[in-house]
């Protein structure tokens, strides 16, 4: 009998463990794995729609027209990409990823093209 | 025979006056245009009412301790080798080691503009500063992010408190930079203490020099007095010197025909002269000149909106301040983002963008922002078409503005 406790609190935290490992370590890498690129995209695209709307919204302080309130308008619906940004970003944050590490995530994909920079001064160096 | 000889003797006194008049007469238009441009000889412009402060702006401007928490000192990106600025195509920042191309390549952060030569900044009607112009006195309402609590009247010296506030350009992220990064006059205040406290831990025989100088005790120098030293120092140091195209103008020296086809061309049909004018070659105004993005742009992604980044007004988007031409033989590469190497290329950016892009090479997003570039160019419209040997020519003119 106590054999058999012995045996089933080992095999209950031996679940546990295993729970805890796909819970923090196996879920966030997958997160990661499956999300990361999908997350670059859509922050993009988000940051992109905000910052139409921001110009609009500057254009119509500058020079209220017909024209500019309905860019303005359209501006409006298309910050609706922010909110696919918003789902995925909650799902991964379930997944265990942390704010930091979406944060490097997204700092990722705004400097993405700082790599093309690295290779284009190797390629030209100024030495007067 | 006779009539023969005649001919000759004709044909050749017709030649020679037509010849010497043409020179001279290239010379007078372009002496005309350089003068209408507005130009002011370079001893006209130097003014540095703080000289005796210059020696210990020198030795601030070179101290990396200028940077709170990090290891960068202003000539770390503005170094004399390369003519003021750093060789590379977007500066360096926080992180690396080394200067220029090495530090880049070593993991500094990037700070996503080219680096500007200091040539003629601070001399007289230089009122304008960065690419974008968060610095700028042109105008009866000063633009800077000093909003109405201006550190000083003087354009150079309120520069000179930017910066050393710039995260990834001279600030680490630590837990004090990160409580202070709130825009507030507070704030500010704070971390420019903070900045003067570390320079009289580490400065301190510089900075009681300065205290003396003033005529202050030492515990009152704050960043303003460390800032008037550098700005001192800076114009000092990178003052517009004597150039071929001083003695042109004031001396009537002559230049060469290619440097006055040159000159003429640049005032004349290449139009130039409609921004780059007045003392230092710039109107210090702003226009979308199509040069490629490289990097990832002060927008992120590959986008750099410039101007709008101050002003919020659409009709600022994608415009960058005129540079000064001075001694810019020797600060390539060009544009906002360094995209440029070449001045030939510069020069065609302007008139002939695509010739200079592979555009094959963009992504989509990349395609996308150079087309509103294009579509929003001020010089495709105002440069006129030129030759490849035109550009050379116009290159040869600009040789004249170099000095050492």
């Amino acid at each position: 009998m106590k054999n058999r406790i012995l045996i089933s609190l080992n095999i209950l935290a031996c679940v546990c463990c295993i729970a805890l490992a796909i819970k923090f370590i196996a879920m966030p890498i997958a997160a990661k794995i499956i999300y990361a690129n999908q997350y670059k995209t859509l922050m993009f695209q988000c940051d992109n729609v905000m910052r139409d709307h921001m110009i609009a919204k500057n254009r119509v302080k500058h020079e209220r027209s017909k024209k500019s309130i309905k860019d303005l308008e359209s501006a409006e619906i298309g910050l609706i990409s922010c909110h696919y940004y918003d789902k995925l970003r909650k799902k991964m944050l379930i997944w265990g990823l942390t704010e930091h590490d979406l944060s490097n995530i997204g700092l990722e994909a705004i400097e993405k093209n700082s790599y093309d920079l690295k290779k284009y001064v190797e390629y030209h160096e100024f030495k007067y | 025979m006779n009539l023969n000889i005649s001919f000759f003797m004709i044909f050749f006194l017709y030649l020679l006056p037509t010849h010497v008049l043409s020179e001279d007469g290239l010379s007078k238009i372009l002496r005309k245009a350089i003068l209408r441009g507005g130009y002011e000889s370079p001893q006209s412009l130097y003014v540095n009412n703080e000289e005796e402060l210059a020696s210990e702006g020198e030795v601030l401007f070179k101290s990396k301790h200028m940077s709170l928490n990090s290891d960068v000192s202003c000539s770390t990106c503005h170094i004399s080798s390369h003519g003021s600025s750093d060789g590379i195509s977007n500066a360096a920042g926080i992180g690396g080691s080394g200067e220029g191309k090495e530090r880049l390549l070593s993991g500094a952060r990037i700070v996503p503009r080219n680096t500007l030569g200091f040539w003629g900044v601070g001399s007289k009607g230089f009122k304008v500063f960065f690419w974008d112009g968060r610095v700028d006195f042109s105008h009866y309402k000063v633009i800077s992010q000093f909003g109405s609590n201006l550190p000083s009247k003087d354009p150079l010296v309120t520069s000179v408190h930017i910066p050393v506030v710039e995260i990834r350009e001279t600030l680490e992220e630590d837990a004090f930079i990160i409580s202070h990064t709130q825009e507030s006059t507070i704030t500010a205040v704070s971390v420019y203490k903070a900045i003067v406290e570390n320079l009289k831990t580490h400065e301190r025989k510089t900075i009681e020099k300065i205290a003396d100088k003033i005529g202050i005790n030492y515990n009152e120098v704050t960043y303003l007095h460390v800032a008037t030293s550098v700005a001192s120092f800076i114009r000092k140091e990178f003052q517009i010197k004597n150039t071929v195209l001083n003695e042109f103008v004031t001396n009537r020296k002559s230049l060469t025909s290619k440097q006055l086809e040159g000159g003429i061309l640049f005032y004349g049909k290449g139009n130039c002269a409609s921004c780059h004018n007045g003392p230092h070659f710039t109107d210090q105004k702003f226009y979308t000149v199509p040069f490629p993005q490289l990097g990832f742009g002060k927008n992120g992604f590959g986008i750099d909106y410039g101007r709008y980044n101050v002003t919020f007004n659409p009709d600022d988007l994608y415009k960058f301040r005129t540079p000064s031409l001075y001694n810019n033989g020797k600060t390539a590469p060009y544009g906002h983002s360094g995209s440029v190497m070449t001045l030939y290329d510069s020069i065609k950016a302007h008139y002939d963008p695509l010739s200079i892009v592979n555009i094959n090479e963009y992504d989509e997003l990349q395609r996308h922002e150079y087309y509103k570039y294009l579509s929003k160019s001020d010089t495709v419209n105002r440069v006129n078409f030129l030759t490849d040997s035109e550009v050379l020519l116009i290159i040869e003119f600009l040789r004249i503005l170099d000095f050492d």
